[in-house]
């Protein structure tokens, strides 16, 4: 048969964000992938070094923007690691609480971009309107829909307005009392089930090999997350768990993400229950003449999709020296992507990109 | 644990430079041609996780310094392997000619980091078996992380001096 | 069906029928197509609005540029411009597409992005709401009405112009020009004046002069 090159990307119905794989097809069998990142590049690094510690702030959330407060929240890590500046504990357990919500949200939005794809467009509507919930809560909290810059150094910038803990319970209630729902449309559906057990196979040596970590590697059976391999925040003060599968297929990550989310909202209910009383904020020095203490650091947190990093140079200046995030759908929209497809069918290659959960805008920075 | 293994490192290559690091990481300096085996030496010793290369341009010292964060896969919660420390490996590489050996041989992750690092920093990695463009599309006198590529003058020169496309009233 | 229309369905039919289906190509250019689902599901529903999301650009009408455009996407939104077919119009979404928004100083963004193709109107904002999408539909409904979206119009007039502003940035194109780049007069939509295609001054040098 003919060996066809087919351009799948960037403006395509299958493909979430802007993005381009190269595939070599025989038949509807595929050869040879290949990705190519770029369309979304805006040297966010390069521009950071520009502007000073705080005015990166804004910057960082915007590249993600399916999950800002994960970046906001390693580079404000990295800053307080640099700084040397404590975080009350109360802050902690707000950060942890907002974080959780961030990732309930961005699960939220794997789901709508999943049911979308596989053809469930009810589920796929019910995931986004449950979405444009939890940013309601987002909108009340921090002002902003999508990009909040709510985390600072030193804490947070406000704390949690009046009843807004008992409108976030009732909300969580109301999304968790759909998982019945959920279940019995989706996840326990045959159509699912039969569309991704057995596509995009990652096993573990693959997922190891090629720096694979969030569901590419809970879904191999492995136990690791960030959040409790090196905790941040308040995740070491509740006890949760680590949700993992054994087939490493798209099935598996499917149903890590309904797990996490479940798990994040049981989470939050218990950070609620265990917050302490207290401020939410350190004083920094006046931010617009901050000068770092020259140094340099690599700290990292546990984002919707995997291990997020950050290395952070200061010469002691006012502006960042070199920063440098280290994305998880970096490892997973390049090599992992590249050999998971390899010998999958063309009608997968939405279905694996999605269940690995590749995020362009993380790619291209 | 760790005072072993950078005792380890020490007696086994030549020209290493041992840092304190921040608080939880072990700072090694090595000299370029090292890069290979003390990769490989630390992934036997069970860093099997290259979390990043990374690369700073100090233009003042007229060299670039190659960053390799390495950590492990672990399931035990906090801290790992008893106290096990993740290593942040330093090399440098003159700003003339900048090359430096590729590390997909061990770490297969390596290629989209070296690739990226070729492409915005112009260091050319020995070996490596796609250099080719990665994220951008046009092409940059100076690669356009360098210290020395002004990019608000890259602005000014390239996109502020199209044209409009006039209308009539 | 709204009463007071009913003049207007029957005196401009296809004008009517354009506004009301305004079908969005479906391509996530920059970070404001986070907000276009949400627009298209249960809670906002722009099928009120007639506009719904469309696979090809060559079944759309509506190009939503959502947000900062990088050089290599401007390739790719060029060629899928002028795959829609006529009329189409463009509605630039975020400020980044006004003026660079934050990426002002970026290396790999191009700033304006009327330099390149011509846009309808622009939404304001970083990231605007899904409700400004709904103002910048009706305020469309209202452009084509007064026969003011005419960007694909324009396209097609100064089209020598708009290319070699893109050939500025992207360098030599790939694909042949999709409308004869000498500037022409144009006797109305559709029309190419094959007389008048050999004008001695060209388009923007007239303008120069009667300014
Ligand atoms: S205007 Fe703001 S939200 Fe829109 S693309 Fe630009 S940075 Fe993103």
């Amino acid at each position: 048969m003919r060996e066809l090159e087919l351009y799948f990307g960037p403006q395509h119905l299958g493909m979430v964000g802007n993005f381009s794989i190269t595939l070599n097809v025989e038949g509807d069998r595929i050869l040879k992938a290949t990705a190519n990142p770029g369309y979304l590049h805006r040297g966010f690094e390069k521009l950071m070094e520009g502007r000073t510690w705080i005015k990166n702030f804004p910057m960082v959330c915007r590249i993600n923007v399916v999950e800002p407060d994960h970046m906001e929240m390693v580079y404000a890590m990295g800053v307080e690691k640099l700084a040397g500046i404590e975080v009350p504990e109360r802050a902690q357990f707000v950060r942890s609480i907002y974080l959780e919500l961030a990732r309930v949200g961005s699960h939220l939005f794997g789901l709508w971009a999943y049911a979308n794809m596989l053809g469930f467009d009810t589920v796929a509507n019910w995931a986004m309107y449950h979405r444009d919930l939890v940013l309601d809560l987002f909108e009340e909290l921090t002002g902003g829909r999508v990009y909040h810059i709510y985390i600072w150094p030193g804490g947070v910038r406000r704390d949690f307005p009046e009843g807004f803990t008992d409108r976030m319970v009732e909300t969580l209630h109301s999304i968790g009392g759909c998982v019945p729902d959920y279940d019995s449309t989706f996840f326990n559906n045959t159509l699912f089930s039969e569309r991704a057990k057995g596509i995009g196979v990652v096993s573990r040596e693959e997922a190891v090999a090629m720096g694979g970590t969030g569901q590419a590697i809970r879904a191999t059976g492995m136990k690791y997350d960030v959040r409790k391999v090196d905790p941040y925040a308040a995740y070491d003060k509740v006890a949760w768990e680590v949700h993992t599968r054994e087939d490493a297929d798209a099935y598996s990550r499917i149903w890590i993400v309904r797990d996490e989310m479940i798990e994040s909202v049981h989470m939050i209910f218990n950070l609620i229950d265990a917050m302490p009383e207290g401020e939410v904020y350190n004083r920094i020095p006046n931010p617009l003449k901050w000068r770092i203490p020259a140094g340099e650091t690599y700290v990292r947190c546990e984002s919707s999709r995997g291990e997020l990093g950050l290395y952070l140079v200061s010469d002691g200046g006012e502006k960042p020296y070199r920063v440098h995030f280290r994305t998880p759908s970096y490892s997973h929209g390049l090599t992992i992507l590249e050999k998971a497809l390899v010998g999958a069918n063309i009608a997968d290659v939405g279905n694996i990109m999605i269940s690995l959960y590749v995020v362009a805008p993380e790619i291209d920075r | 644990m760790t005072s072993s293994l950078s005792t380890r490192l020490d007696a086994t290559f030549k020209g290493v430079e041992l840092g304190s690091g921040d608080d939880d990481r072990l700072a090694v300096s090595i000299p370029r041609e090292a890069v290979v085996p003390v990769l490989t030496f630390l992934k036997e010793e069970g860093y099997d996780y290259l979390q990043l290369i990374s690369c700073v341009d100090w233009i003042d010292r007229g060299e670039f310094e190659l960053v390799y964060l390495l950590s492990f896969y672990t399931e035990d919660e906090v801290g790992g392997d008893g106290g096990k420390q993740d290593v942040l490996l330093k090399t440098t590489v003159p700003r003339e000619q900048a090359s430096a050996p590729t590390a997909i041989g061990v770490f297969a992750i390596a290629e989209p980091h070296e690739r990226e690092i070729h492409e915005l920093y112009g260091i050319h990695f020995e070996g490596h078996p796609r250099l080719t463009p990665l994220l951008l599309d046009r092409d940059y006198e100076i690669p356009p992380f360098r210290k020395d590529f002004d990019t608000k003058q890259y602005v000014a020169d390239v996109f502020d001096r199209v044209p409009p496309v006039e209308e009539e009233g | 069906m709204d009463r007071n229309q009913l003049m207007k369905w029957i005196k401009t039919p296809t004008k009517m029928a354009h506004k009301y289906s305004l079908n969005a190509v479906y391509f996530c250019t920059g970070c404001g197509i986070i907000e276009v689902p949400p627009t298209i599901t249960t809670r906002w529903d722009a099928e009120r609005f007639g506009v719904v999301a469309t696979a090809t650009p060559r079944h759309a009408n509506l190009f939503l540029i959502t947000g900062y455009v990088s050089v290599k996407t401007l390739r790719a939104i060029i060629r899928t411009y002028e795959q829609m077919p006529e009329p189409k119009y463009t509605v630039g979404f975020g400020s980044c597409t006004i003026n660079g928004g934050m990426y002002w100083d970026s290396y790999n963004t191009i700033n304006q992005l009327d330099k390149y193709i011509p846009v309808d109107g622009y939404i304001a904002g970083c990231m605007p709401r899904p409700e400004a999408i709904f103002i910048a539909v009706t305020h469309l409904w209202t452009l084509i009405d007064k026969d003011m979206a005419d960007g694909y119009k324009r396209y097609r007039k100064n089209y020598g112009a708009y290319r070699a502003n893109q050939e500025m940035v992207l360098g030599e194109l790939e694909w042949p020009p999709l409308f004869p780049t000498e500037i022409h007069t144009n006797t109305g939509e559709g029309e190419t004046d094959a007389t008048a295609a050999t004008p001695t001054m060209t388009e923007r040098e007239k303008d120069d002069e009667l300014a």
